[in-house]
């Protein structure tokens, strides 16, 4: 049997996966992954609160921190050496899009189009919506009860936004994930469903309510929440609302390890991401970290 | 080497088992699943049909690493001619079934690798693992659609190999 020598390098890690978890802007207060209890988790069942945002290609990862020499003496000779900034970068590319994905890589505020209400004036971020309608109890994660009627105002392969009115707070805005800071009181009684990440794609309807393809990123509806159609996505040039969240990426390994980086707080890079991906960590807190069996490269995490 | 082409072909095996029970293969008097390695078998003068045939191939060894590394080239061929019952007009149907399930024996990308010599068949330390399938084109032999896919398989020797 004839033996030949293989240039190509085998796969140690042969593709990534990216997941996110929502940060309490409100408290700055980040999902923190725990490699030691959670690392054994399988990829296509992550532990709550993290959410899928599947695989992803060109995963990069780049140091941004900088270091410093302290001089002393005559001529001045290297005494110490300071970290002077704190920062990362990872870039990749979704495979995919979702809200969540989109919102992700335009970095900046993703909102829904509101199906509009007949005859509403069209509006750049979309027109008067649609009357909200509530749902009932019993309602779950993946279904939505509904009266007769208001089940009747929604057809399968309808992707619907799911949370409170607008009620002239300010502040973040949104649930689970905040989808908007509102500086000063508006005057959309839908705003926060034109701005939240709660949304779904109908799959199934009948007369007592709606089915849903997947599980509502904030589980079951809440007490005053509401529902209206969605007809589609917008993004915010020049926004001032930066998307922030809790990152974890992990590499499958060839031998079945996992290896993991997480970035608690991450937010998009300068909006490079409206080109399509790349985000950078601002705040510092890196965490890099491989499970008991896993290996990790050039793993430099503080 | 050998145990991780028993590796990955018995993962495939009971892969496919679960895939589509249905997809049966009569071998040497015995049923077992509709797949088997070309070369574990008396020569064909004809391929058979609606079955998944490993061949493989091409071998390429690092042996810079701690641990020798090998990459197996395993072609994956299947054909059909459809069934009876459609006079055959739904060989097209057929293949892109035998496409599906193929794809889903592939994943996970890999499997445990195991010394099929030993009765019960031994555990080892490593995994065997692979890459994504390069599937070709449909060929076309009168009533009869083929297709061939390569993979190749990536196994460490151990100790004892």
């Amino acid at each position: 049997m004839a033996a030949n020598w293989f240039s190509a390098p085998a796969p140690v890690a042969r593709r990534v996966r990216a997941y996110f978890a929502p940060v309490n802007r409100a408290a700055q207060t980040p999902v923190l992954f725990d490699p030691a209890e959670q690392g054994g988790f399988s990829l296509d069942a992550p532990p709550a609160p993290w959410i899928s945002l599947g695989w992803i290609q060109e995963f990069t990862r780049k140091p941004g921190s900088k270091t410093s020499a302290v001089l002393s003496g005559i001529p001045a000779g290297t005494l110490e050496q300071v970290r002077q900034t704190l920062e990362a970068q990872v870039s990749f590319q979704f495979l995919s899009w979702t809200k969540l994905t989109m919102a992700l890589a335009t970095g900046s505020q993703h909102m829904n189009l509101l199906a509009p209400a007949g005859g509403a004036v069209p509006a750049a971020n979309g027109a008067q919506a649609t009357t909200a309608v509530t749902p009932q109890n019993g309602s779950s994660a993946t279904s939505i009860l509904l009266a007769t009627a208001d089940a009747a105002k929604f057809t399968a392969g309808t992707i619907i936004a799911l949370d409170a009115d607008y009620t002239g707070q300010t502040g973040f805005v949104g649930a689970p994930v905040a989808g908007a800071y509102v500086r000063q009181a508006l005057t959309d009684v839908d705003y926060i469903r034109r701005v939240t990440f709660n949304v779904a794609l109908v799959s199934q309807v009948n007369s007592t309510g709606l089915t849903l393809a997947e599980p509502l990123l904030g589980g079951i509806p809440p007490v005053g929440a509401k529902l209206q159609a969605i007809t589609g996505f917008v993004d915010r040039e020049g926004g001032s609302f930066y998307q922030e969240w809790s990152a974890l990426f992990v590499m499958e390994g060839s031998q079945g390890e996992p290896n993991f980086l997480s970035l608690p707080p991450a937010t998009d890079n300068d909006g490079s991401g409206r080109s399509g991906n790349p985000f950078k960590r601002q705040e510092s807190g890196r965490t890099l970290a491989s499970a008991a069996q896993g290996a990790v490269s050039g793993a430099s995490g503080n | 080497m050998q145990n991780a082409k028993d590796s990955f072909y018995m993962a495939l095996r009971s892969r496919l088992a679960t895939i589509n029970p249905e997809r049966t293969t009569l071998l040497r008097g015995a049923v077992r699943p509709g797949i088997l390695v070309e070369e574990a078998e008396a020569p064909f003068s004809q391929l058979p049909g609606d079955v998944f045939i490993l061949r493989w191939q091409g071998l390429g060894v690092d042996m810079d690493l701690g641990s020798t590394m090998t990459a197996e080239e395993c072609e994956i061929l299947y054909q059909t001619c459809g069934t009876q019952s459609f006079g055959g007009l739904d060989r097209g149907r057929a293949l892109s079934q035998m496409d599906e399930e193929l794809v889903a024996m592939l994943s996970p990308f890999f499997t445990p690798k195991l010394n099929y010599t030993a009765t019960p068949p031994a555990a080892m330390m490593t995994q065997v693992f692979w890459d994504e399938p390069g599937l070709g084109p449909i060929a076309v032999q009168r009533d009869r659609l083929s297709r061939s896919a390569k993979v190749t398989v990536y196994s460490y020797q151990e100790q004892g190999e």
